[in-house]
């Protein structure tokens, strides 16, 4: 089984990002970076598949500078087979659009039996990449899973999504595109052989053009700014005082 | 701001980064059943041993090595076991768990590093495959025994004894501070050898010998109540009238005495606590700086305060140089240099350092310091066993004061 797994190099998401002064951004200098938490689950469970299918292939790929070389490293090292970098040097001057194309693309190439996806990244924090690459290829897609069982004769799989009130399952033909919610699985820790083995796997190198996908981003980001900072609070005499800026200055009290 | 990355490869940074996040999930929550004996670190070091695939790599190493060996080339075989050992990476292993755990990554080193390794750099292939490879995949538990009561400082005056008889030596007295020693399966002791022709000389050197758990007339104390290091169980090691099979001589040679070898634990471990001491300076400088921007006194945070800034700017600095000699002395160690002056000289001035820094970061702390919560206090007392253990400050200052001074 053949199995695309789509990663990203986020900032770590525990550090305190700040925005640079002319809003364009946030800063990335001197800023520790990672593999979007929830596309490590999406690998995870790319491992996990072709673990219990006997055999079978998985592929890391990213879209990002050759900084992002270290994130497909980090999913060689737990295990995936081989990378595919396609080189972007501007985060800001793509969107999730381009993305799904660009996906699209490798996908064309590598005829993966499943596409697995973090359902969302922590950076941007949009959620329309999975779903937008679904529709480019014209596969069925399952979002949000939290539980990942491929038929026996691998031509469809069933997911379960966590929704609101419950437990949704879903039953979709392969080849399709799922993305992983939180409690898909537990991710494994890049072991020291694994490690030491990344360094030996193969990853091939593309440009937008030599996929033939046009980086004409339909969204761009104008600007970027930090929400106002909350007031401190006052402290109040009695009740009714309270009640009466509850109703006079807040006027949320009628 | 992130760090500058000095000395480390891809490799072992994201071996960092691993490391770092298995201690914050495994090694994090049981820091205080640790201190309080309630567990003991071997489980964990078990866990680790098994999720970072140490184990595999110990085994594997050791297939091959049997693999060259019955395919008759010695040298590839002997290069198996020098592959093996990394010392960037057994640093990085040591400076991420003394980040929660100092006790957790001494027992860990006394029983892989020190117990382990001397029977695989030592040992006989029988040996090796008995004793060394269940310690260095942590299923067993080793210990290292050369001090006794009356032989600390002055190690080689001890009083244990091996005296031949038939196919078993005998062996009698005792050894104590011995990390792991109350729970050790597999136990490396010294002793004096005693012969019935005593003008042999070298049956009167120093020897080592592999003991087991169980041997009739070997036991153990209980757990002592030390300053410090509290994750890591220390005691004593009682031996009268012990049996050991002549099979058990490291090494295997009566005519090769294991003084110098022992001497060569000594200077692997001065080299190795520069790691432990760049593991804890390195946690305290991050609490220092989260607590001090947290921390509000007089209106504004405690960082503001010029005399908080230089304690933490003098943390920085300590971790600098601190860094600096865990990297030459992995270098030392990658070039097969053997000098102990720069080890006695790193250990030396990294254990004191670590010491400074751990009281001043308790006082930036204040009085939340001087509680065990904040985990700073634990880590003064830990860091100060790096001023005694593996030979005191002084004994530290003679070698480098004879070495410099010799001819």
């Amino acid at each position: 089984m053949k199995i695309l797994v789509a990663v990203k190099r986020v900032p770590d998401t525990t550090v305190k990002l700040k925005l640079k002064p002319d809003g364009t951004g946030v800063v990335t200098d001197g800023v520790n970076f990672e593999v979007n938490p929830f596309d490590v689950i999406a690998v995870e469970e790319a491992l996990r598949l072709k673990e219990k299918a006997g055999g079978g292939e998985v592929i890391v790929a990213t879209i990002g500078s050759k900084d992002a070389t270290q994130q497909l490293r980090h999913g060689l090292a737990m295990g995936a087979d081989r990378g595919i970098l396609v080189v972007n040097d501007d985060d800001n001057a793509i969107d999730a659009d381009v993305v799904a194309r660009t996906l699209k693309a490798v996908v064309a190439k590598e005829q993966p039996t499943l596409v697995l996806v973090g359902k969302q990244s922590p950076d941007g924090e949009s959620n329309q990449v999975p779903q937008m690459l679904a529709e480019h290829l014209g596969w069925p897609q399952a979002t949000f899973a939290s539980k990942v069982v491929v038929a026996a004769d691998k031509a469809s799989a069933e997911v379960t999504r966590e929704a609101d009130g419950g437990l949704e399952t879903l039953s979709v033909r392969l080849p399709a595109v799922i993305s992983a919610d939180l409690r898909l699985n537990e991710p494994r820790y890049a072991s020291l052989p694994g490690i030491m083995k990344a360094k030996a796997k193969k990853i091939d190198e593309f440009t937008f053009e030599s996929l033939g996908v046009a980086k004409a981003p339909k969204v761009t980001a104008v600007g970027f700014f930090a929400p106002p900072e909350r007031k401190a609070g006052a402290v109040v005499a009695s009740v009714e005082e309270l009640v009466n800026k509850l109703k006079n200055e807040a006027k949320v009290l009628g | 701001m992130a760090d500058v990355t000095f000395g480390w490869s891809e490799q072992h940074l994201m071996v960092r980064q691993a490391l770092r996040q298995f201690m914050e999930k495994e090694l994090k929550p049981i820091v205080w059943d640790l201190e309080d004996g309630k567990v003991l670190p071997y489980e964990f070091a078990r866990k680790l041993a098994n999720t970072f695939g140490l184990a595999e790599l110990v085994r594997g190493m050791w297939a091959r090595r049997k693999e060259k060996k019955a395919a008759g080339d010695r040298e590839a075989a002997a290069g198996e076991i020098a592959a093996f050992r990394d010392p960037a990476m057994s640093a990085l292993l040591v400076i991420e768990m003394c980040r929660y755990s100092p006790g957790a990554a001494l027992a860990f080193g006394a029983s892989l590093g020190l117990c382990g390794q001397t029977i695989l750099s030592k040992g006989t292939d029988d040996q090796i495959e008995r004793f060394a490879i269940p310690v260095l995949t942590a299923e067993k538990v080793g210990c290292w025994g050369l001090t006794e009561p009356e032989a600390g400082s002055d190690a080689f005056s001890m009083r244990t004894t091996a005296r031949l008889d038939g196919d078993y030596y005998i062996l009698n007295g005792s050894k104590t501070l011995i990390t792991n020693a109350p729970y050790a399966d597999t136990f490396v002791v010294y002793a004096r050898m005693k012969s019935p022709t005593p003008d042999n000389a070298a049956r009167e050197a120093i020897h080592a010998f592999i003991l087991e758990r169980g041997m009739p007339g070997l036991s153990t104390g209980q757990p002592f109540k030390k300053m410090g290091m509290h994750a890591s169980p220390t005691g004593e090691i009682f031996l009268s009238d012990v049996r050991v099979p002549r099979a058990n001589l490291l090494g295997g040679k009566e005519k090769d005495p294991s003084r110098d070898q022992a001497v060569g634990v000594l200077m692997g471990e001065r080299t190795a606590m520069p790691s432990m001491c760049l593991g804890i300076v390195e946690r305290l400088l991050d609490e220092c700086v989260r607590y001090s921007k947290e921390r509000k006194q007089f209106g504004r945070p405690i960082a503001e305060f010029q005399l908080v800034q230089q304690k933490i700017a003098n943390l920085f600095v300590t971790r600098e140089i601190i860094e600096m000699y865990v990297h030459k002395m992995i270098w030392m160690q990658q070039n097969g240099i053997k000098s102990m002056k720069e080890a006695s000289a790193a250990k030396l001035y990294c254990g004191r350092a670590t010491v400074e820094a751990g009281l001043d970061a308790v006082q930036v702390f204040g009085g939340a310091g001087y509680i065990r919560d904040a985990g700073v206090e634990m880590m003064v007392r830990d860091a100060k066993l790096f001023t005694i253990g593996g030979g005191t400050d002084e004994i530290q200052i003679g070698w480098i004061a004879r070495e410099l001074l010799k001819d």
